[in-house]
C-alpha cells in the first residue's frame, strides 16, 4: 500500500509508493549526457574571457584575468536578468509585469577542468562555500534585491549546459521566491503554534528515530526527508539554529565542505554520478515594509537540498504539485549511510 | 531587457525574456517515440491489462476482447490503490495517511500509430465523453476529493507506452496547486464580484495578440506569463465550474480546438512531447462556485532546473506573443 506523507513545513503532500522500483540500479538516468569538447570557458588556461570577473579568490600577487586563482565568480550569460534600471513595475490590462532586474553570477569552483564538485579537495569546496557568503553579503547592499538563490545544475539532465567544468550560480531577484515564501509561512505557523522552529524539532526526531539520518558531523546532519519528493533527496541542515546562511562561521564552512563532499561522493558512488541539483535555501533579505514578521530570525533554518534527477516530472506532478516517490527515504538513507550499492 | 510576468492565477513569477527570444527551430525537441515490445493497449491484447472498467464497444461483443472504440482499465502500476481506509496519522512531528485513490488509464483509439492530435474529430469526441462519464464516476466514492485528468505524450514527458492514452486519477485530497489556483479565483472573486478566468477571456478575445484558435464555446492562446515555451490555455468562453457539466455541443467544440492546437503544436514544433492537463473543480464538498474550468497544454521543451526548483519561478524563452504568432500562422 502506497503512503501519502505530509511535508510539515509547505504541506505538501508525497505518494511513497513503497512497490515500486527499490534499489539504485533500477533507475535508469533519465536522459542522455550531452557533452561539448569545445575549449571550456571556465578553465584557466583558456586566455581570453567574454565574462566580466566580479570576484576572484586568488593565490597571492595574481592579475585579474591572469591565471594563479582559485575560485572566481563571472557575470552570467543570462540574456533576460539586467542588473541596471529599476523595476518599473506596470499592469497590462487585468495581467501585472515588471522589469527584468536582477543579477546572474556563475562561480567557477576550479580553475582546473574537474567536472564534478565531490572530486575538489575540502578545502577547495570551503572556498566556494566562503565566495557564496561574500557574494550574498555583496548582493543584500543592493536594496532593489530581495533574494539571492544559489543553486548548482550537475549535468544536462539536470539543466546544465553540456561544458563539465564544476560551477554553481547565484541568481539575485527582485521578489521573495514562491518556494520560499511557502517555506517561511510553513515554519512561522508552526513557530507560531509551539513557538519552536520546525526544523529543529525535526532534526531532534530524526535524530531519535535514527532511520532517515544519513550523515552527522561537524555541525551538521544529512537525512533524507521524511516526505522526500525524490528517490535519495538529501537535506544538509546545521545543527545550530541559524536562519541565514551569511552568518555561517568559518568553523561551520569547514563542516559543511567536508560534509557536502562526503554526499555528493556516496550519490555518486551509488548512483553512477547521476545529474543532480542543489539550492540553497536560506532567509530573504530585510527589508521592513507593512506586514513584514520579525520572527524570521527564530522561526526560519537554512538548509541545503539535493535532489538527483532520476524520475521524470510529469502530467500528475504539474496538475497537483504532489509528487510520486518510489524510494521510501528510510531505504535511500541506509544505501547512502553504507555508501555503496 | 527581460520581463517579470506574473501569473493571476497562481501568483506565480514567470521570466520572460523579449531580447534573444527563442524561435521553434532553436529547441532540440526530443523524439517522443518510445519502442516497447508487446504492446497492452493494442486491438486483440486486451488480456495484457487489468479488466476493463469501461469500454465503447458494439452491443454483443464481450468485455475484454476486440471490437472497442475506447477502452478504460485500471493502471497496471497504479500510483495509488484504491481499498482500505486512510488511516489518518501522526509520527512524531509528521502526518501521513494510506495511499488511497483510483488510478484508471483511458485508451483513446484501437490503432497504435495515431496519437491524439490524429485522431478524427468523432473519435476525439468520444474519448472526451469518456473523461467526464469516468471523472463522475470517480467522483461516487465520498473519500475522494479531486479527480484529475492527464496525458503524458512521449518519454521525456513522462510517458512510458507510446500508445495514444490519457490517465485519470482520484485523490483523497485537494493537490497543492489547485488549492493554489482556488485562492487566486476566491480572492479575486472577492474583491471584482467576477470570475478572473472569465476576464482573462475577455482580455484575451479584445487583445488577440497572444490567440492561437478560437471557435464558438472555446478560446485556445498562449498566457499572459507562460511558465514554458510554446504553453498554451485553453478556456471555455462560458463560466462553467465543473468539467463534469460540459454539454454535448461543448464536447464538440472541446474536440475540435484539441485536434487544432495539438496538431498547431506538431507542426510548429515537430512532434514535441506534451503534458495536457484538465484543471477541474474539487469534488465532495470541497468544491468552490466561482472556479471556472480549463487546459494546460505544455510542450516540453525546456528543463527544470535548480533556478525553478528553488524559486517556485520560471524562465521563458520565448514570449507568448511570439509563440502564438508561430502557432496561428502555421498552415
Amino acid at each position: 500500500m502506497p503512503e501519502l506523507r505530509k511535508d510539515p513545513i509547505i504541506k505538501r503532500w508525497v505518494i511513497i509508493a513503497t512497490e515500486r522500483a527499490k534499489r539504485p540500479n533500477d533507475f535508469k538516468p533519465s536522459a542522455p549526457q550531452f557533452t561539448k569538447e569545445e575549449p571550456c570557458p571556465f578553465c584557466e588556461k583558456k586566455g581570453k574571457s567574454n565574462f566580466t570577473e566580479i570576484l576572484t579568490r586568488k593565490e597571492n600577487n595574481t592579475q585579474p584575468d591572469k591565471p594563479g586563482w582559485k575560485v572566481k565568480v563571472v557575470t552570467g550569460d543570462s540574456p533576460v536578468l539586467h542588473s541596471e534600471g529599476d523595476l518599473d513595475k506596470k499592469p497590462h490590462g487585468i495581467y501585472d509585469m515588471m522589469d527584468g532586474i536582477g543579477a546572474h553570477e556563475i562561480v567557477i569552483e576550479t580553475p582546473e577542468h574537474i567536472a564534478s564538485m565531490d572530486s575538489l579537495k575540502p578545502e577547495q569546496i570551503e572556498e566556494v562555500l566562503g565566495v557564496y557568503k561574500e557574494r550574498i553579503l555583496d548582493l543584500e547592499r543592493d536594496e532593489r534585491f530581495k533574494y539571492v538563490l544559489v543553486f548548482k545544475n550537475h549535468k544536462t539532465a539536470a539543466g546544465s549546459s553540456s561544458v563539465m567544468h564544476s560551477r554553481s550560480q547565484l541568481i539575485a531577484l527582485p521578489a521573495c521566491p514562491k518556494n520560499v515564501k511557502g517555506e517561511l509561512e510553513g515554519a512561522k505557523r508552526y513557530y507560531d503554534y509551539k513557538d519552536r522552529c520546525v526544523y529543529c524539532d525535526m532534526l531532534a526526531q530524526e535524530e531519535k528515530e535514527k532511520k532517515r539520518v544519513i550523515l552527522d558531523a561537524g555541525g551538521f546532519v544529512a537525512i533524507a526527508p521524511f516526505a522526500s519528493r525524490f528517490p535519495f533527496e538529501t537535506w544538509i541542515l546545521p545543527r545550530k539554529h541559524a536562519a541565514y546562511f551569511s552568518k555561517i562561521s568559518s568553523k561551520e564552512i569547514k563542516g559543511l565542505a567536508k560534509m557536502l563532499k562526503e554526499i555528493l561522493t556516496r550519490r555518486n558512488n551509488l548512483l553512477s554520478d547521476v545529474a543532480y541539483n542543489y539550492i540553497l535555501h536560506t532567509a530573504p533579505f530585510r527589508r521592513p515594509k507593512p506586514g513584514y514578521w520579525s520572527t524570521i530570525d527564530c522561526d526560519y533554518h537554512w538548509h541545503i537540498e539535493i535532489i538527483p534527477r532520476l524520475t521524470q516530472v510529469a502530467g500528475f506532478e504539474w496538475g497537483t504539485g504532489f509528487y510520486i516517490n518510489p524510494m521510501p527515504p528510510e531505504d535511500a538513507a541506509k544505501f547512502l549511510r553504507e555508501g555503496k550499492e | 531587457m527581460g520581463e517579470f510576468r506574473l501569473d493571476p492565477i497562481t501568483a506565480r513569477w514567470v521570466i520572460i525574456s523579449n531580447e534573444k527570444s527563442l524561435g521553434p527551430k532553436d529547441y532540440k525537441v526530443e523524439n517522443p517515440d518510445i519502442r516497447g515490445e508487446v504492446c497492452p493497449f493494442c486491438e486483440g491484447n486486451e488480456k495484457l491489462t487489468p479488466p476493463e472498467v469501461d469500454a465503447d464497444r458494439p452491443t454483443g461483443t464481450e468485455p475484454d476482447t476486440p471490437g472497442w472504440i475506447t477502452r478504460t482499465v485500471p493502471n497496471k502500476y497504479p500510483i495509488l490503490e484504491n481499498e482500505s481506509n486512510l488511516d489518518k496519522a501522526g509520527r512524531g512531528i509528521f502526518d501521513m495517511m494510506n495511499g488511497v485513490g483510483q488510478h484508471e488509464v483511458i485508451i483513446e483509439s484501437p490503432d497504435h500509430n495515431k496519437q491524439l492530435a490524429d485522431l478524427s474529430i468523432e473519435q476525439i469526441i468520444k474519448v472526451i465523453n469518456v473523461y467526464k462519464k469516468r471523472s463522475i464516476e470517480l467522483s461516487r466514492d465520498e473519500r475522494f476529493k479531486y479527480v484529475l485528468i492527464f496525458k503524458n505524450y512521449g518519454l521525456s514527458a513522462g510517458a512510458s507506452l507510446e500508445h495514444s492514452h490519457t490517465q485519470l486519477i482520484s485523490l483523497p485530497i485537494v493537490p497543492k496547486r489547485v488549492m493554489e489556483e482556488f485562492k487566486c479565483v476566491q480572492d479575486y472573486y472577492a474583491y471584482k464580484e467576477r470570475c478572473i478566468l472569465c476576464d482573462i477571456v475577455r482580455q484575451e478575445d479584445e487583445y488577440r495578440h497572444r490567440e492561437v484558435f478560437d471557435n464558438k464555446d472555446f478560446i485556445a492562446f498562449c498566457p499572459f506569463a507562460s511558465r514554458s515555451p510554446f504553453e498554451i490555455s485553453i478556456i471555455p468562453r462560458k463560466h462553467k465550474a465543473y468539467f463534469t457539466d460540459i454539454t454535448d455541443s461543448e464536447i464538440e467544440s472541446f474536440a475540435k480546438i484539441l485536434k487544432d492546437t495539438l496538431t498547431r503544436i506538431k507542426k510548429v514544433l515537430g512532434n514535441p512531447p506534451y503534458n495536457f492537463i484538465i484543471h477541474n473543480n474539487s469534488v465532495n464538498g470541497e468544491n468552490i462556485e466561482c472556479y471556472h474550468w480549463h487546459v494546460e497544454l505544455m510542450p516540453k521543451l525546456s528543463k527544470i532546473a535548480g533556478f525553478e526548483w528553488g524559486t517556485g519561478f520560471y524562465i521563458n524563452p520565448t514570449p507568448p506573443e511570439l509563440a502564438s504568432r508561430y502557432l496561428r500562422e502555421v498552415k
